[in-house]
């Protein structure tokens, strides 16, 4: 239905009632359609005056769906007697009347009422982050930086996660104003991004770059620039810093791999007791390895060739500088097939270590424990991203620590097709994240806004650094 | 001033026409529909005539008055919630505000409602009783209106009274349960052994765990009538477990009287180990034949979240054989997962039982999991196999002459 243009009589109200194939659900529909056609609010008081004449009330959802237009155009002084008049008629209000509510003072001169708003919610639920953020984005504009940071340190302790949004209100908010303590809470954003490996996106970028260049007295410089394969930064020079794990959460990062991966609720869903252990004494009298391969995911990477022939290609490619190897494999790679020929085998069994599993067991956790048993110099040789395995291990704070350890150990093929050879890049030599030295700060940014494969770690970075 | 101009450009600038004749409004609407406009107008000008004046804020006042003092009274008397009050009284204005709510809850519900962990869940759950409630209330009011009818029928009935003669006692319900009854008996004694293995509750949900007793409930059913049913074991069956409780709830006194056997034992203990085939849809081998020596075991366990090899691990631990069915090899495979129910694994292996037909036991398998038996359209397969054949060879037609050509012509050199 199409709401009308201009405010109508009881009487027409009725009839266009009558014309509506649901008579029932007329009010509703109406001010739906009225919300999805920006209907001026006049038309809808209409409506509510021959609704409230008619029955004597209003329903409580027709007053939400007028309050959802009245925010939608803006309308302070309608929103605000819409609250009195939802007050005085019930004790609370449902989450979807005060979230409206917030977002439409936020965007008024009345924001602080929000604020008031805010503190009524908390009585009776969580607030959602986007109430946080509202009243984060209508704090920082009205200058108010302190309230700002406030409300942003209480949503992250009630374990909402901001949007990058709000990060970047607060730093555009900021721009140009001093003070140490400010400058520390914006610090703790980008460190905030850091530890949770998040990468903003251009026009965040550029908020930040504005910032640092705005701080009075501290002559900060940003560049744009994208980082060498050896983990330079061109611009200022300085080396990045490595993804290597300290010794502690190395060694968490292992124990964690071998219970909730490996073991998980029962050890007989990946492999078998026996078997790990088997296959850890192997480990154990080998180490340490350079590089482990997974044999049967290399084996598939040309899809032309014979199978046992693409991972002899890749042994021969990796075996360079007396690197030891190992393949793991499944135990059916030994019979002899046409994708697996036994001389080939017995040929690639010279040059590398082979441990062949049980053929419905699963290889990858096996990948995993040998290269981190095999110390922190070992990397290991994939296609695949692991984000089964990563998404077995219980708590983000291990998965980070993974997806960092993966970043800096994972070999992958170089991506060219077309050439005959398998060729393969080597795991960064730097850690994609962000960093800093003091006077440097080193920002890796998205190019656009929807880039979110977890595997795909951004090339382009911002280098900020301060002239004494 | 600036508003009333505002309002005239907007009038003038859409005018009512469309409006009216896209809608179908009636027509008589659309004179009055612009006498009201100028109207409007002239309002924002000069004041009009106060009989016309439509008073906008009107349900204002009426929202306010009269009903102020109501709401004051509730206020006060709400002053201390408890916890669970606080709950109900948010639930109430999210049914207000229109969401899918339960117009009833119990303590109990609400209890379970506060204890979700997120807001996601709560709105499930909340879902789930309200979808709930519809079903009941649209059950009761089809029981009523059957009733109604049967009561109707019998006044029409007792009016023409004529007793037919028959030589059996209507008493069809009460007998065939005899003879269902006798056969599960026989089947004690005789009968092939299925195992539905009860050792999945710390794998489940609650709601998981009540799943799975309504589906073997459904498969003790199907199984007791059913020609020659299987002597089914319920194994690693622990008293005073969720299973159990669910089962009291559902069989109440029949629960003692079933024709099965309840045991805490495993299967292992019972049985002899190479006789036995855990039949799970991880398994890497297949089953080809349904073998009338074996005893099979089905993991009593529905799975809602993806928790791949469970069933599996079982079996690897107990060194026991694994089969899947062989749902690839006759089905053409569409949407869904490879596990089915346990309802339908009883069906499906009862087919196989009575007839070894995989085609027939197959059709238990929901029809929106997969488009098609593979069997049936093989020879249309090798007919598509063939034009698609014809088409290449189409193709490459001339150069197949060309190279018959060529190798005539090398023959013909030759010699």
């Amino acid at each position: 239905i199409q709401p009308p243009e201009k405010p109508l009589q009881a009487e027409e109200w009725n009839r266009l009632k009558e014309s509506f194939h649901c008579p029932e659900s007329f009010e509703g529909a109406m001010f739906n359609s009225m919300v999805r056609c920006n209907t001026p609010i006049d038309v809808a008081k209409s409506l509510l005056t021959h609704v409230a004449k008619s029955n004597g009330d209003i329903a409580y959802y027709l007053l939400v769906k007028y309050l959802a237009l009245c925010v939608q155009q803006g309308q302070t002084s309608e929103i605000q007697d819409v609250y009195d008049i939802m007050k005085t008629r019930f004790r609370i209000l449902d989450s979807g009347a005060y979230n409206l509510l917030i977002r439409g003072l936020c965007n008024s001169d009345e924001w602080r009422m929000a604020l008031t708003l805010l503190e009524e919610v908390k009585e009776i639920m969580v607030p959602s982050r986007s109430n946080y953020e509202s009243c984060i984005k209508a704090a920082s504009h009205h200058q108010e930086m302190n309230l700002a940071f406030e409300l942003y340190r209480e949503m992250l302790a009630k374990a909402l996660v901001p949007t990058m949004d709000v990060l970047q209100a607060l730093f555009d908010f900021s721009r140009g104003m001093k003070g140490a303590e400010l400058q520390k809470e914006l610090f703790d954003i980008l460190l905030y991004l850091r530890d949770n490996q998040l990468y903003p996106h251009k026009t965040f970028m550029w908020s930040i770059k504005l910032w640092f260049e705005s701080i009075p007295g501290e002559c900060w410089r940003g560049h744009l620039t994208s980082i060498k394969n050896s983990g330079q930064c061109p611009v200022c020079s300085h080396q990045l810093e490595d993804s290597e794990l300290t010794e502690e959460e190395y060694n968490n990062l292992r124990e964690r791999i071998i219970r909730d991966v490996i073991h998980g609720t029962d050890t007989f869903r990946k492999t078998s007791p026996q078997e790990f252990a088997a296959f850890q004494t192997f480990v154990e009298s080998r180490l340490p390895f350079d590089i482990v391969i997974d044999g049967l995911n290399v084996s598939h990477i040309k899809p032309r060739k014979m199978q046992c022939e693409n991972l002899f290609d890749a042994v021969n490619c990796l075996a360079k500088d007396n690197a030891r190897l190992l393949v793991l494999g499944r135990k059916h790679m030994l019979l002899n097939s046409s994708n697996w020929k036994r001389e080939i085998m017995k040929e690639m069994q010279k040059k590398a270590e082979f441990f062949f599993a049980e053929n419905i067991s699963e290889d990858d956790a096996f990948l995993l424990y040998a290269t981190l048993q095999s110390g922190k110099h070992c990397k290991f040789v994939t296609r695949d991203f692991l984000r089964d395995h990563k998404a077995c291990l219980s708590d983000s704070l291990t998965r980070h620590l993974f997806r960092k350890w993966q970043r800096g150990h994972q070999i992958v093929f170089s991506p060219s097709a077309e050439e005959k050879q398998i060729n393969f890049l080597p795991a960064f030599p730097y850690d994609c994240v962000v960093q800093t030295t003091g006077d440097t700060w080193h920002i890796p940014y998205k190019e656009a806004f929807e880039e979110k494969y977890s595997y795909q770690v951004p090339r382009k970075w911002l280098c900020l650094q301060q002239r004494r | 001033m600036q508003s009333a101009s505002m309002l005239l450009k907007k009038v003038l600038r859409s005018s009512v026409l469309p409006f009216a004749a896209q809608h179908g409004v009636k027509k008589d609407l659309f004179p009055l529909s612009r006498t009201l406009s100028l109207s409007l107008c002239l309002k924002q000008d000069n004041s009009p005539s106060p009989s016309e004046k439509l008073d906008l804020d009107a349900w204002k006042k009426v929202m306010k008055s009269g009903l102020q003092e109501v709401g004051k009274e509730t206020v006060s008397e709400h002053q201390e919630l408890s916890s669970l009050a606080a709950a109900r009284e948010l639930l109430d204005m999210w049914r207000l505000a229109g969401k899918l709510v339960p117009e009833n809850i119990s303590e109990e519900q609400l209890q379970t409602f506060m204890e979700r962990p997120s807001k996601s869940a709560k709105k499930k759950y909340l879902k789930y009783l309200h979808l709930k409630e519809i079903k009941k209330k649209s059950d009761k009011r089809k029981m009523e209106e059957k009733r109604e009818r049967r009561l109707q029928a019998q006044e029409q009935a007792s009016k023409t009274d004529e007793s037919k003669r028959n030589s059996f006692v209507c008493l069809w319900a009460s007998g065939m349960d005899k003879v269902h009854s006798w056969r599960a008996a026989q089947s004690m004694i005789f009968g092939q052994p299925l195992v539905f293995d009860m050792s999945y509750e710390k794998d489940m949900s609650a709601r998981e765990v009540a799943n799975t007793v309504r589906q073997l409930m459904f498969s003790e059913g199907c199984n007791r009538r059913s020609v020659d049913p299987f002597h089914i074991h319920f194994c690693n069956f622990k008293d005073n477990s969720l299973y159990h409780k669910e089962f009291i709830k559902y069989y109440r006194e029949a629960w003692g009287k079933l024709l099965i056997t309840v045991t805490d034992q495993c299967y292992t203990d019972i049985f002899p180990k190479d006789k036995l085939v855990y039949l799970t849809a991880d398994s890497p081998k297949v089953m080809k034949t349904f073998d009338h020596d074996k005893i099979y075991i089905v993991g009593s366990m529905v799975d809602k979240s993806i928790k791949t090899g469970v069933s599996l691990a079982r079996a690897k631990r107990l060194g026991l054989e694994t089969a899947a069915l062989p749902l690839e090899k006759y089905l053409l495979w569409n949407t869904g997962a490879k596990n089915l129910t346990l309802d339908q694994m009883m069906q499906i292996l009862l087919t196989l039982k009575d007839t070894g037909d995989w085609k027939k036991a197959l059709e238990f398998v929901p029809k929106r999991k997969y488009c098609g038996f593979v069997n049936k359209p093989v020879h249309e397969l090798k007919k598509s196999l063939n034009l698609i054949n014809a088409l290449k060879f189409g193709k490459r037609q001339e150069e197949v002459q060309k190279q018959f050509a060529k190798n005539y012509s090398k023959k013909l050199t030759r010699k």
